[in-house]
This record gives structure tokens, sequence and C-alpha cells, in this order.
């Protein structure tokens, strides 16, 4: 009975540890400095502000890059301390509502853009910056400047974007070289170079969409090719949104089309496991993210290209458009330190930071001239120069428009993928749920 | 006088204010909200009345998620508590006195196993394409009955129902084991001399004997089955679609995904209603509590 007792702690201390290793974490801020000979302008020497640093990147490496600036910033403003916390991906969506609600919210925290970001504009949650951007020119024209529209609702600007982003059919150079396959232009063209990419035994398109945000990002983008500018922006638009026009029906149809290129079990696969099958050059294609290259690139054999994503007959948006969105810093309206808050800010936005960014994480940065030949490889320069050349984005689906017209596209879209809706079920539920937010936005 | 009445009442006020503060209250501000439309940061609760209880008895999604609570029940019942009751009696028969220690511990392991981890495992054993239950279905030449098990609309939620049989089975099984060494020793032998043979004996002794437990792990398996969170939101987080839900998923998802926290406290008094009145069922139906 003595033994079994001890293996049952044991297990339990070995349980509790792995509990403790899961992603959210906690780290404290580095310890204070000690009185420096410089103290900051803004605060009285002797005093300290805390400052609630809340954000979405508990692993590496862009935690230790955040600790880091975190440490810099402590070290060149003595009088901040600055308590950070993380907590992943889809965690932080839910964890950040809540957080947000209560009235002890973080100072500074990260944010998606558009609709996730107007939520808390709109419930009074956030710190307008137009007139700080206005005061110090210098910082506002360091950013890459399309990148404030997500930001902005009524012409304010609520947020300083720190990610540059944008999503591409990146493409396996050395299987389509052994296979004598072209970089396709058209969607007929995509759709030959799938199917001769399958006869071979290859799996032509990685997909892993057990989260369901994956697949957010093929409808945004169809939905942006197949409906004009101005019926989308009307229709993601909570007051106004019908999703009445016959091309949001065309655009999952259209995803319907690549379904049988797709490996198969999407809706079992994580995102990172889809990524690894491409890494590995078992899938000749994969829709990814600008910023996944520093995460691929250091890992494969083979070189990779980018597919523009094709051109379809008839489609009434602009083919230049891109689908990304920046990611950015918002600080809470209910801070009590705002002008520190706002130091954090523009140091976490420097032109120095978002160098080594780049460099270290690896991702693309909002800041301009950061991505060059010492902070990137040839990849990511050509990434950016893509991005750049965008016309407009349109943002990432899951967080562009309402919560429940999200979650009644991502629930359909992965009972489409298993093939148990038809396009048209799915939009009508879409549509279901567009009513029902525009009583709530009324 | 007044002292006498009033002394035993002293000594129950800090209990009776715990579950007061920590219970009741907040089980009457559920229902309060559960009448209004808001969400976290919303500026202002809308008052809806019964409204959500009428858009939740129209939705879809709560049956499904009904049902696959009502899975949970039925399959909990029969490998739980059934199960439970028949290694119970396997383990404390004569003839494996000498082994059963052993393999109390190893069927008892799992419950003291966080969950998290036990499903971040179970992730690993139902991966498609790397697995282990595929792999093993593969070796013994059953490829085709390998599946994406938690990535499929028909086999998600019974992936999730797996994974509690395997880590609550022991816990019951250990409840009738104490209840099993209470049976007096002698109603045994008496079964045995008048010719019983284990089959008998386990039905017409050891069952009877450890009724009390079992309505006490059927409660236990039904409430939990009903208030299931933890396997689902892990293993499947309530998809593909939403054809894994379960009640407890559904309210987390409506309220944290969706932010329609009064929707959420709406869902929540209806599992409360569904569990208040199993277990007075069972109460009534066992009249426990003489013991």
């Amino acid at each position: 009975m003595k033994k079994m007792f001890k293996l049952f702690t044991n297990i339990l201390l070995v349980s509790t540890f792995a509990v403790g290793c899961s992603s959210s974490t906690t780290t404290p801020a580095s310890n204070p400095e000690p009185a420096s000979s410089q103290p900051a302008a803004t605060v009285p020497s002797g005093e300290t502000v805390t400052l609630k640093f809340f954000h979405r990147w508990p692993k590496d490496p862009d935690k230790s890059y955040f600790d880091q600036v975190v440490k810099e910033f402590e070290q060149a403003n003595p009088g901040i301390k600055i308590e950070t916390e993380a907590v992943l991906n889809d965690s932080y969506k839910e964890k950040i509502r809540v957080l947000l609600g209560t009235n002890n919210p973080p100072d500074v925290f990260t944010s998606w853009s558009g609709e996730f970001a107007y939520k808390f504009v709109r419930g009074d949650k956030v710190l307008d910056l137009t007139p700080h951007l206005q005061k110090d020119q210098a910082w506002a024209n360091q950013f890459v400047q399309t990148q404030f529209p997500p930001f902005t609702l009524d012409g304010k600007i609520y947020g300083a974007p720190m990610t540059l982003d944008g999503k591409t059919f990146f493409y396996n150079k050395e299987i389509f070289k052994q296979l004598n396959l072209e970089v396709p232009k058209t969607w007929p063209e995509f759709i030959q170079t799938l199917q001769k990419i399958k006869d071979s035994g290859i799996t032509p398109i990685a997909f892993g969409n057990k989260a369901p945000w994956a697949v957010s990002h093929y409808i945004g983008t169809f939905n942006q090719r197949m409906v004009d500018q101005e019926t989308r922006m009307k229709d993601y638009t909570r007051a106004t949104g019908t999703f009445e026009d016959p091309g949001y029906v065309e655009a999952l149809r259209k995803l319907n089309e690549l379904s049988p290129y797709f490996n198969k079990d999407v809706n079992a696969l994580e995102h990172q496991f889809a990524r690894q099958t491409f890494i590995d050059g078992k899938a000749a294609i994969g829709y990814f993210q600008k910023a996944e290259i520093g995460l691929i690139e250091p890992n494969i054999k083979f070189e990779i290209g980018f597919i523009d994503f094709p051109q379809i007959d008839g489609a009434k948006g602009n083919p230049t458009y891109l689908t990304g969105a920046p990611e950015g810093w918002m600080i809470s309206s209910l801070t009590k330190h705002p002008e520190e808050a706002l130091k954090f800010v523009k140091f976490l936005t420097s032109k120095e930071m978002g160098e080594k960014y780049v460099k270290n994480v690896g991702k693309l940065s909002a800041i301009q001239g950061t991505v060059h030949a010492n902070t990137a490889t040839p990849t990511q320069i050509e990434a950016v120069d893509r991005v750049m050349k965008a016309e407009g984005f349109s943002l990432w689906l899951d967080t562009d428009m309402d919560i429940k017209i999200v979650d009644a596209y991502l629930a359909g879209a992965q009972q489409m993928l298993a093939g148990q809706k038809t396009p048209e079920e799915v939009i009508a539920d879409v549509q279901k749920a567009a009513a029902q937010v525009r009583t709530e936005a009324k | 006088m007044i002292h006498r009445r009033i002394t035993p009442y002293l000594y129950l006020a800090p209990c009776f204010l715990m579950v007061l503060v920590f219970i009741y209250i907040p089980l009457i501000q559920n229902l309060e909200s559960s009448l209004f439309q808001w969400n976290t940061f919303s500026p202002q609760k809308t008052f809806v009345g019964l409204a959500q209880y009428v858009q939740l008895f129209q939705d879809p999604i709560f049956y499904i998620a009904l049902r696959n609570n009502l899975y949970y029940a039925i399959i909990s019942m029969i490998i739980q508590v059934g199960g439970g009751l028949v290694i119970a009696a396997i383990l404390e028969d004569k003839l494996f006195r000498r082994v059963s220690p052993i393999f109390r511990t190893v069927f008892f392991l799992p419950v003291v196993i966080s969950i998290t981890v036990i499903c971040l495992l179970f992730d690993f054993v139902y991966h498609p394409h790397v697995g282990l239950l595929n792999g093993f279905l593969s070796m013994i030449g059953l490829e085709e009955w390998g599946r994406a098990w938690v990535g499929d609309s028909a086999t998600a939620i019974f992936a999730a129902i797996a994974v509690s049989q395997w880590q609550s089975t022991g816990y019951i099984m250990m409840l009738f084991i104490v209840a099993i060494q209470k049976i007096p020793g002698e109603l045994y032998e008496a079964a045995e001399i008048d010719g019983a043979n284990k089959l008998k004996t386990f039905f017409h002794v050891t069952v009877p004997q450890v009724k009390e437990m079992l309505f006490v792990t059927s409660i236990i398996t039904l409430s939990g089955a009903f208030t299931v969170f933890n396997e689902v939101y892990i293993l499947t987080g309530g998809g593909p679609g939403h054809a894994s839900h379960v009640l407890g998923t559904y309210l987390y998802h409506s309220a944290f995904s969706r932010d329609n926290m009064g929707y959420a406290s709406t869902i929540a008094t209806v599992i409360l209603i569904i569990t208040l009145t199993i277990s007075l069922i069972q109460m009534k139906l066992s009249k426990t509590g003489k013991e």
C-alpha cells in the first residue's frame, strides 16, 4: 500500500508538472533595475509603474523575442516594470475578450484587426491612438501605411500594426520540376496542375482544418474574388450583412473543387501537421501565411516558390488583392498609465525592434525597411515585395466579421469538406446568422 | 436556553455561508442572467425574458449536444458502472486474491493522471496518419476500419467517450471493491454450500449486497455524463462542424467564442435542471441515505 501511495504521488507530481508546461505561461518581469543615472522623463524618480502586457506567443522563437524586448525596455526605462503574460492563439481570443470585460484589463495587448478589434472599440475598451500618431509623425510614418485601415473605425486609429502578412500558395519547386509542371495562372490551369500532381501519387495540397480558422483563410480569399468589393464590405458590416450575393455560394463551390486535392482527413489534422507534410516534401503545395516562411524555410531541403492566387473567370473582385491582415498593439482605455503604455508600444514598433523581430522570429514586420538582406532571406524579401504590391487586403475572415457569422461559416465549411453539407446549405446558415447579427446591431 | 438553541447554528453558519456564497447565489445569478442578452464588454444588458429559452429549444445544435450527452450517459452506465462492478467482483474473487493488488493499481492509475495529459496522449492515439489506433488496425489487417477518429463527425463523440471510459472505470471499480470487501464472507460460503456457481453468486450475493454503492456510482456517472467538458473540449473542440458538442462545450462555445453570455447561462440552467432531475429520480428510486 505504501508503495502504491508513493507511485501515485509520483504520478501526480509528474502530471501536474506536465500541465504546468502547457501553453499558458506567466513570465514575471525581470528584476527591477537599480536606480539608474537617467530616470525616465515621465516618471518621478523612485516610483515604479507596472504595466501589464498580454500577448499571444507563449512559444519560441516569439516568446524569447518578447522577453528580450521587455528586458531592453526596462533597462532603458528604469521606472517602468512590465508584467508579461502569454496565451496561445485560440485561447487568447477567448481570454482577451473576458479580460477586457473586467475592470482590470492588461495595459498593452495584441489584437487582430478588423471586426475582432472593432468589437473592443465599440465596447469602449481601447485607447484612441489617432492624436498620438498625429503628434508623433515620425512614428506614424514608419509604418507600412496600408496596414492602418484594418485598425481604423470611423476614421480613428485604435491599433499600432506590428506584423505584415498575406496568404499565398507555396509550392515545392523540386516536385514541380520532377513532374515538369509550370506555375499555373488561371483556375483551370491550377486544377489541371493539381490533377497531374495527384496522378503522380503526391498529395497536391497540404491542408489541416481541425482548428477551423484554416479554412476561413480559403473562404476569405474566394469571397474576395467572387464578390465585388462593395457588396462584400456591406455584407461584412454587422448592421447591413445579408450574404445574398450568389458569389458567396460560388466561392464555396470553388473551395469544394479543391477538396479532392487536399490530403485525407482534413478535419482531423492540425494546420501544423499540414505544414510539416509540406516541409517533408510529401505535399506539393500549401496555402500558408508569409509569416510562416521563417518556420518553413530553415527546415526544408528544396526551394519554395509562390503561386499567385489563380485567376478565376468572371470573378468580380480585384485580383491584385491579397488575403491577410496585420496584428498589432492596443492600449486599454482603462489604463492608469497611458503615457508609459504608449512609450512601450512605440518601443515595440521601433525600427530596431522590427528588425530584430524579422531576424529572430522570422516573421515580417509592419515597420518599413525592416526586411532587408541583413535580417531576412531572399524568399522573405520576395514575399514582402508581393505584400507591398497588393492594392488592398481582404482581412482574415475569422476576424473580419461578427463572430456568430464566422461560427456559422467555419462549422459549415468543416461539414462541407466532409461532404455532409452543400455550399447552398452553408450559406443558408450564414444568412440566418447574419439576420440575427443585423437585429443585434440595431 | 437561548444559548443552547443558537450554538449549533453558529457552528453550521460558516459552512452554510460558504455554500450560499459559492453555490446558491451564483445559481440565482445565473438564472437571472439567462433572461438577458449580453456579453462580457457590452455596455448594457438587454432584457429578453424567456426568448433565449425559446431559441434554445429550437436550436438544432442543442439537440445534437443533448443526444451526445445521452450517448455519454448510456455508454458510461454500461462500461463504467457495469464493467466496473464486474472487474471489481473478479478482482475480489478468491482465485485472484494474489494478483489483484497489481491489477487494482493498473486499473486505477488513469484516475490520477490529469485529464489534459490523457487527452493529449489520446490525440496521438487517434491521429489519422501517425496514430497508434490506425497503426494497430493496419497491423492486424483491418486497415479499412481505420479512420480519422476525431475528425469524422460519425466517430468524434465516441472517440471522446472512449477516453472517459478508459479513465473513469478504474475509479468506479475501486468504489465497488470497497463495497464488496464489506460483504460478510459467510454469505459467499453459504452460497457455495448451496451449490451456487460463480455467476449465480455474483447475481444473488454480490449485486444485492452492493446495491447502495450501485446507486451512488450511477449518480456519479450520470451527472458526470451531463456535465462532461474536458475530454470533448480538448479532443475535438465540438467539431467537426458541431457534431461532437456536448452541453458543456456548447455552453463554453456560446459564452467565449460567440460572445453570448446570456445564451450560455440559458444552457447552464438547462444542464442544472437535467442533473437535478436525474439525482432526484435516483434518490427516490433507491431511497439512499438509509445506510
